[in-house]
């Protein structure tokens, strides 16, 4: 049977196959394409800091970091200031935080059978756009980050109106999400302990227990992250064997016959990314203890991107500490684009995995751009024999409505997917 | 319980930042005491796009998000197709952000002939002529929020905004988005020597900054009610006009050292007539650092 899966920032088209009861294989089509990779071709390399936060409006600000970190790979000698660093990560820290409140509040519940939590979602949402926004001027849609550095200075009060930001979302965080001092939280390493809290994350780990779902959603149980920075690590993890040297050189897009999506491949297979990979590949203990009991099922996939809220939060306290305001947040670049021609890559952590950036130019015009988005690993669609992650994770259960709970559970994006 | 105003929230050809810059109205709970969506592409509705599609639900409101062609297809039916069907039934249609009303970015992603609904960039479109009393652009790239939310009360209050030429209501369009930006003396005085990564300067005159001829409200209502992006540094990239997004967006086009864009309603010649003057001015205080020791 053919079922639309809307609400994914966009549809996707599931197919799927039944044998004795039992979901035996599925097929995924995503139904149209914007063509941005056209769109920029021949374009000035700068605009492309304008137009890729435009691929998606969740996500739109990792499309800039990979943008920027893509672009600054042209060059040989471009310096950046500790600074700029810095405030770049923690802007993508707070998009991460806040599409990971969107997910659970307004995609998960409702999978569960609650009202989907409308305000639980836009109240610590808005509060992670307006701390984007004293860097890069609003959110979404901002190009603050460009070539060498970022185009906002920030003073000591801008700290202190970032820092009650972080705190109230942090507050609400701990009077709602799980109900206890974040430190406890974060130093819990037990997943078990978990369900004994109150908190709206503690009641959906209890009913994926209690409807006996700790086995849906497992899939190859292999994972790989590329975005490095202060906080993520690189590497893979295969059934918790954790690498940390792999090359973005070995990762392969792939067309794909029935679907406008693009497969994506790391030495010819499939990867799950999003924060359950990060948090494989960092060996975050408590992710890892909820992997070793209940592996790559939706308990983990869960309990490891709304985890990722409270970790970045706490990482993002720690950032601003080791901000020195004294730096500059931006160093000219010693050669102008427009006499530039080279090629280079970049990987960042966008909210759902791993989103690289290619591009290729010449006299400071774009005469290539490749994007491979976070949703385009997780969703490849293989054949029967060589299955993608989610196709893998949704084979044997019995209906489609549990389908669509494993289907979601991976934070599809369909926008990014259909770039 | 009173009567909620009904919405259908349809997506073309976008990236749904409109959707997530609606995200970010601040009184939430107020407007959906007051308004509900009969569809909506992340907020739950009684009605699934596949029955929005294929029935014709009752619905006020008729909202269109990205650039439309008919090639494109939501639930294997051409956006065209749901517009027109809807907007015989609804009282009002907004085309909210750039794309849905001049065509946007997503004017360039290869559909057949796509642009907004009135407007292909800033020339007026032939089709859809019948609807063009009914309807309301609200552009930028994304929507501000408080633009959208207020518009749709507007329609709700039964209020007669005065529009401007691309329908775009003079509330929030007449004002540019150079109105109430802290780098104001900076331009007033023809400082011209901005750097990324500073409290100081203007950038009109190397950085490709569009506010002094861009018209929206985002130095007046600001943005996440914090701040904006000319007041963060960054230029403003027009793209609440028919023409974005533009080329060469970080830096100003010139003929002869003359910024080609003036602002809104002014003449090249008195422009410079003014700038050799207001360049006299060497005014210490705009020379040096705003936080002087």
């Amino acid at each position: 049977m053919i079922k639309l899966i809307e609400k994914i920032e966009g549809e996707a088209k599931l197919n799927f196959n039944f044998k004795e009861g039992r979901i035996d294989f599925v097929d995924i089509e995503f139904m149209s394409t914007r063509n941005i990779e056209n769109i920029l071709r021949g374009k000035n390399a700068f605009d492309a800091l304008v137009i890729n936060p435009r691929v998606c409006g969740i996500c739109g600000h990792a499309h800039l970091i990979a943008t920027v970190q893509a672009l600054e790979s042209c060059y040989s000698n471009l310096k950046l200031s500790n600074k700029a660093k810095i405030i770049r990560e923690l802007t993508l820290n707070f998009e991460l935080i806040q599409n990971h409140f969107k997910w659970f509040y307004l995609t998960m519940l409702p999978l569960f059978g609650h009202k989907q939590e409308i305000l639980k979602a836009t109240y610590p949402s808005q509060l992670m756009g307006k701390a984007i926004a004293i860097f890069g001027g609003q959110y979404p849609h901002t190009s603050y980050a460009v070539v060498g550095g970022v185009v906002c200075e920030i003073t000591q009060m801008d700290i202190v109106k970032l820092e009650h930001y972080i705190s109230q979302t942090s507050k609400f965080v701990e009077e709602n999400l799980v109900k206890t001092d974040s430190e406890i939280f974060l130093t819990c390493k037990d997943a078990d302990a978990l369900l004994d809290y109150e908190g709206d994350l503690p009641d959906i780990l209890r009913e994926i227990k209690k409807e006996g779902f700790l086995e849906h959603g497992k899939s190859y149980d292999r994972f790989i992250s590329f975005g490095e920075n202060s906080y993520f690590k690189k590497g893979k993890s295969l059934k918790a064997k954790v690498t940390h040297n792999i090359s973005v050189l070995h990762v392969k897009e792939s067309e794909m016959p029935s679907s406008f999506a693009k497969n994506v491949s790391f030495k010819d297979k499939y990867y799950e990314v999003g924060p359950l990979a990060r948090a494989m590949v960092n060996k975050t203990p408590l992710i890892a203890d909820a992997h070793k009991k209940y592996g790559d099922s939706i308990f983990s996939r869960i309990l490891a991107r709304v985890c990722e809220i409270s970790q970045l939060l706490q990482h993002s306290k720690e950032l601003i500490k080791d901000l020195d305001l004294s730096e500059k947040s931006y160093i000219e670049p010693s050669i102008d684009i427009s006499k530039l021609s080279s090629s280079g890559y970049s990987a960042v952590e966008a909210a759902r995995g791993t989103l690289i950036h290619k591009v290729e130019i010449e006299n400071g015009m774009i005469k290539n751009y490749e994007i491979i988005t976070p949703t385009q690993w997780n969703l490849s669609g293989g054949t029967k024999d060589k299955q993608g992650v989610s196709q893998k994770a949704m084979i044997g259960l019995s209906d489609v409505k549990t389908a669509e709970l494993v289907f979601k559970s991976f934070d599809v994006c369909s926008v990014c997917t259909t770039h | 319980m009173k009567k909620k105003m009904r919405v259908l929230w349809l997506s073309a050809i976008a990236c749904n930042g409109n959707t997530h810059s609606f995200l970010n109205y601040p009184y939430m709970e107020q407007f959906l005491d007051d308004f509900e969506f009969i569809y909506h592409p992340v907020i739950d509705s009684e009605y699934s796009l596949e029955d929005i599609v294929s029935k014709e639900i009752a619905c006020d409101i008729l909202l269109i998000e990205g650039a439309i062609s008919k090639e494109f297809k939501r639930a294997d039916v051409s956006v065209v197709e749901i517009i027109e069907k809807y907007s015989k039934i609804v009282k009002k249609i907004v085309t909210v952000g750039t794309c849905a009303t001049f065509g946007g970015i997503f004017r360039e992603s290869g559909y057949e002939e796509t642009s907004g609904l009135h407007f292909d960039q800033e020339e007026p479109l032939k089709t859809h002529q019948d609807l063009l009393d009914k309807t309301i652009s609200v552009s930028g790239c994304p929507v501000h929020p408080e633009v959208l939310v207020n518009t749709l009360y507007a329609i709700k209050k039964s209020v007669a905004l005065k529009l401007d030429n691309f329908l775009r209501p003079k509330e929030f369009y007449a004002y540019t988005v150079h109105n109430g930006c802290t780098r104001n003396e900076y331009f007033e005085y023809k400082v011209d020597n901005h750097r990324f990564g500073e409290l100081e300067g203007c950038m009109f005159y190397d950085h490709g900054c569009q506010a002094p001829f861009t018209h929206g409200s985002c130095n007046k209502i600001l943005w996440n009610e914090v701040n904006s992006k000319t007041r963060a540094g960054l230029p403003c990239m027009g793209c609440t006009e028919p023409a974005f997004p533009r080329q060469n967006l970080f830096s100003t086009k010139k003929n002869m050292a003359i910024p080609e864009n003036l602002p809104v309603g002014v003449g090249k010649r008195v422009y410079l007539t003014l700038a050799g003057i207001s360049k006299a001015f060497k005014i210490d205080r705009l020379e040096k650092k705003l936080f002087d020791d």
